[in-house]
């Protein structure tokens, strides 16, 4: 009914005794096209859960539009990512996608929930995968940067450098945002605090939570995809927010006035997850071990800017670009790594709690 | 008499049928995991009682039904006056609009509000040029409730227009006859005649509103919830089924206690003309 | 007085025509963002809109449901008006009631009950589940204009053809439906733009399969800032103008005609 080349006609069965037969020819055409459209989709469909925007044009040009031709596969993409649904789909047993990604600390949580399809050896050959790259028995992509971002044009003589920055709003002014993640929140409220980032777990849960009262007043939105959090700042409806490093570099490559900061970061390790029980578990263990070769995963990181989690990718990737990268030693060194085991046993008790805590 | 009767529900029967079977037993199964199924437990009602969030947030969702359901009829009332008793380009123009308006999308009016209320929006600059440099506007219990207004201000001036469109304008020539000034003539004698219209259409944006879920998770901040945003979040993000079912139970309660109310007063089959 | 009535009523208006015109130049902006005026113009996002499978299946998903919606409401509620106003039997009242009772229920709470009752028959990602709840959703209003056409038909028309010797069924096909068939027209159109708009119960319960443009569209807002939402909300709200107009036209024809 959106295609404007339909509406002449709407607005003609309108008038006329044809709207009944025009309905039934519609409703027929409509019970026959996927007869139609069958033979274009015989190949076998992978649906993958992706992060939306530009993650999945990265993603579909390193990984999903080679994996299909070399497989004569259909992949098709679904988002946004959501633990939730990943549930939800494992308990009704009604699978809208095959594939999603994880960071550890959801991955620990959906293992400990039993969402985890197990490792099918007779696909997945181990000794082509990087070593140590198995969690869980879900296989890693790469490593992504949760950083703070903020808006240079609002900050011209230099802008917050820590979350204890952030958290200043005499000295620094401005709206703010966050990511609606409250393992990361807390962890982002207790650096505030002073603590250190060896000792972030297990959370002082009353102390993380009082250091985000502060806070609360200035939180405009609580963000929950990428591309959200893109136009929240190429808007400049927030001066500074959390931001992914992948999300936040294209902003700046796209001329948006924005700098990103390496400092405290949190640096998650993402892995590619099988939903448990799917019907289609062989293909989606075919795609993730290809999506684990050093090639695409080189491809998307060079787009993309998030580390690969097979060392043999660097081989094609470029230095000045790997500088970039939430890997690269300057950058990981001053970022932390959040305590997957201890958050997968608590996140959903931390949920529960911090949901009402942003509501209120 | 046993003949008529089959025919009428040889007529009436599928119809019937289809609404038990595929609306009140949805209802049903929803009222069922609210207690639980059949391990009986009031636990998610116990949880919705004595968490001061939910229930301040279904005082919230009521006072926002209010204010906005207020505001539709300030705004709405002299629209459905003028289209009913000047009629003429103007009435057939203002009805045209109020039509069209109902019929797009509330998808796109909210869209179209999150630009104008957006930071590089029209709002914006204006505040800015009046020299407010760093206003709010946006994801703001404002922004929410003029979303809910423009969505559900066609509905109120329809109510209103219904019932006025069908008062005799011989009333107000009888009362001007009689010696009253145009002032007192609508006073008496219009704005009794229209009331009925107007109870309408605070009942019908007043519910609406009640479980409305689009427009405020949109446009609205993040302390903003309604009801209807909370139930959409315990489904979506937090899985709690029961809980969420609970909380349906008590807004479909609230809601149905506010039909019992009108019904008490006016009647419903009037709500429905 | 009057021209202060006048000048309110018009600011009204315009308050609720004016915000919808700006989703028109936002469908050719080229920036991926929501400012307004745009930076620049061009087509873009149209071709993106065309190509782009998870926009073309909602958008015939959606005409899908719709069409389906449209034709099942009508034949339930057509002949449940023609019982209730016509007969009168034990239980009438109730079954008015009960055509009724979706009007009552928000949204949200259909939304979660469908959610639960349609997965336990795993009719949750169905065109078959959508299009149940949406006729649930439309039946109330489709039963509400048949009914208003039904009462004000002239049962004396009837009789004529009666008494002229024609019998029940060609009565009812030549002279009763003819004279109906405006008010039928409506309540269709109404079921129709009813289903298409629905977004709260779409969201919850269409799923992957069945999917509709606006739980596409809410989506698209909410999540991914997508630029092709205006492009969509331009094609949406120009069909609008255009059933309008044509509505209009028609409507004038017909009353010259009459």
């Amino acid at each position: 009914m959106a295609e404007d080349n339909d509406s002449p006609r709407n607005g003609r069965a309108i008038g006329r005794r044809t709207l009944f037969r025009t309905g039934g020819a519609v409703i027929a055409g409509g019970l026959a096209a996927p007869a139609i459209i069958r033979p274009a989709f015989a190949r076998d469909t992978l649906y993958v859960n992706t992060w939306g925007g530009s993650w999945t044009e990265n993603a579909t040009k390193a990984f999903f539009d080679p994996f299909g031709k070399a497989n004569n596969v259909e992949v098709r993409t679904l988002s946004p990512v959501s633990f939730a649904k990943l549930k939800a789909q494992v308990e009704t047993r009604a699978y809208e996608w095959d594939v999603t990604t994880q960071g550890l600390p959801g991955l620990a949580r959906a293992s400990k929930e039993g969402l985890l399809e197990p490792l099918d050896e007779s696909v997945v050959d181990k000794s082509k995968l990087a070593p140590d790259s198995i969690r869980y028995g879900c296989i890693a992509s790469h490593a992504l940067s949760t950083c703070l971002v903020y808006r240079t044009n609002k900050f011209p003589n230099g802008g917050p450098q820590s979350w204890a920055d952030f958290w200043d709003v005499k000295k620094f002014p401005g709206n703010r945002s966050l990511q609606k993640e409250p393992g990361q929140a807390l962890a982002f409220a207790l650096l505030a605090d002073g603590v250190p980032k060896d000792k972030l777990y297990p959370f002082d849960l009353d102390r993380a939570f009082k250091k985000l009262d502060q806070i609360k007043p200035h939180i405009k939105v609580w963000w929950t995809q990428g591309s959200q959090s893109q136009q929240l700042l190429r808007d400049g409806e927030v001066d500074m927010m959390s931001m992914w490093n992948g999300r936040a570099v294209e902003l700046i490559d796209d001329k948006v006035p924005a700098e990103l900061v390496w400092n405290e970061a949190e640096m998650v390790a993402v892995h590619w997850v099988v939903v448990k029980g799917t019907p289609r578990a062989k293909l989606a263990w075919r795609f993730v071990q290809f999506a684990h070769q050093p090639e695409p995963l080189a491809k998307f990181a060079n787009t993309m800017n998030y580390g690969p989690l097979n060392p043999k990718s660097f081989d094609f990737i470029p230095e000045a670009q790997a500088k970039r990268l939430p890997t690269w030693p300057a950058n990981a060194k001053v970022s932390f790594v959040p305590d997957a085991a201890w958050l997968g046993d608590n996140l959903n008790e931390l949920a529960r709690r911090f949901n009402q805590w942003v509501a209120t | 008499m046993a003949r008529p009767d089959v025919r009428a529900w040889l007529l009436v029967g599928p119809a019937t049928l289809f609404i038990f079977l595929l609306f009140v037993a949805p209802l049903g199964e929803m009222l069922w995991r609210s207690v639980g199924g059949a391990d009986f437990t009031l636990k998610h009602y116990e949880t919705f009682f004595s968490t001061p969030l939910y229930i301040r947030v279904l005082g919230h969702t009521f006072w926002t039904a209010f204010v906005v359901t207020l505001i539709c009829l300030l705004l709405g009332y002299p629209v459905a006056f003028v289209i009913a008793r000047y009629g003429g380009k103007l009435g057939g123009l203002l009805l045209l609009v109020v039509a069209m308006s109902m019929w797009t999308s509330f998808l796109v009016r909210a869209y179209a509000w999150m630009v104008i209320l957006g930071n590089r929006g029209p709002v914006v600059a204006l505040l800015n040029a009046l020299g407010d440099p760093n206003p709010k506007v946006l994801f703001t219990t404002f922004a929410a409730t003029i979303g809910l207004v423009h969505l559900l201000l066609p509905y109120m001036v329809m109510a209103i227009y219904a019932v006025m469109a069908r008062i005799d304008p011989a009333h107000l020539r009888a009362a001007a006859s009689l010696g009253a000034t145009p002032g007192s003539a609508f006073r008496h004698v219009y704005l009794p005649l229209s009331l009925p219209g107007v109870v309408n259409g605070c009942v019908l944006v007043f519910i609406i509103c009640l479980g409305f879920y689009v427009t405020p998770v949109l446009l609205g901040g993040p302390q903003d919830h309604l009801i209807a945003g909370l139930i959409g979040e315990q489904i979506e993000e937090l899985l709690n089924w029961g809980l969420a079912a609970a909380m349906s139970m008590v807004l479909l309660v609230a809601t149905l206690g506010v039909l019992a109310i009108y019904n008490a007063v006016v009647g419903l089959d009037k709500l429905w003309g | 007085m009057r021209p202060v009535v006048v000048l309110i009523a018009v600011l009204v208006g315009a308050f609720l025509f004016l915000p919808m015109l700006i989703v028109v130049p936002m469908s050719f902006s080229n920036a991926r963002s929501f400012a307004f005026p745009p930076p620049g113009y061009w087509i873009g996002y149209y071709t993106a809109y065309f190509n782009d499978y998870r926009w073309t299946i909602p958008t015939l998903n959606s005409v899908i449901i719709a069409t389906a919606t449209t034709i099942v409401t009508m034949a339930l509620v057509v002949p449940a008006a023609f019982g209730l106003l016509r007969h009168r039997f034990k239980g009438r009242n109730l079954v008015n009631l009960l055509m009724m009772a979706p009007l009552m229920v928000p949204h949200i709470v259909l939304a979660l009950s469908y959610y639960l009752f349609l997965g336990k028959f795993r009719l949750t990602g169905t065109h078959a589940g959508v299009i149940i709840a949406h006729t649930c959703l439309s039946a109330p209003l489709a039963f509400l204009i048949v009914a208003a056409t039904l009462k004000g038909f002239d049962r004396n028309l009837e009789r004529a053809a009666m008494s002229a010797g024609a019998g029940p069924f060609r009565t009812f096909w030549y002279v009763t439906l003819p004279a109906l068939r405006p008010g039928m027209l409506v309540a269709a159109l109404f079921a129709f733009i009813h289903s298409f708009d629905e977004t709260v119960v779409a969201i919850f319960i269409a799923g992957r399969a069945a999917s509709t443009l606006p739980r596409k569209m809410f989506e698209s807002i909410r999540l991914e800032a997508d630029p092709v939402i205006a492009v969509v909300s331009t094609l949406l709200f120009t069909l609008v103008i255009v059933a309008t107009v044509v509505a209009t036209f028609w409507r004038k024809r017909t009353s010259h005609a009459t």
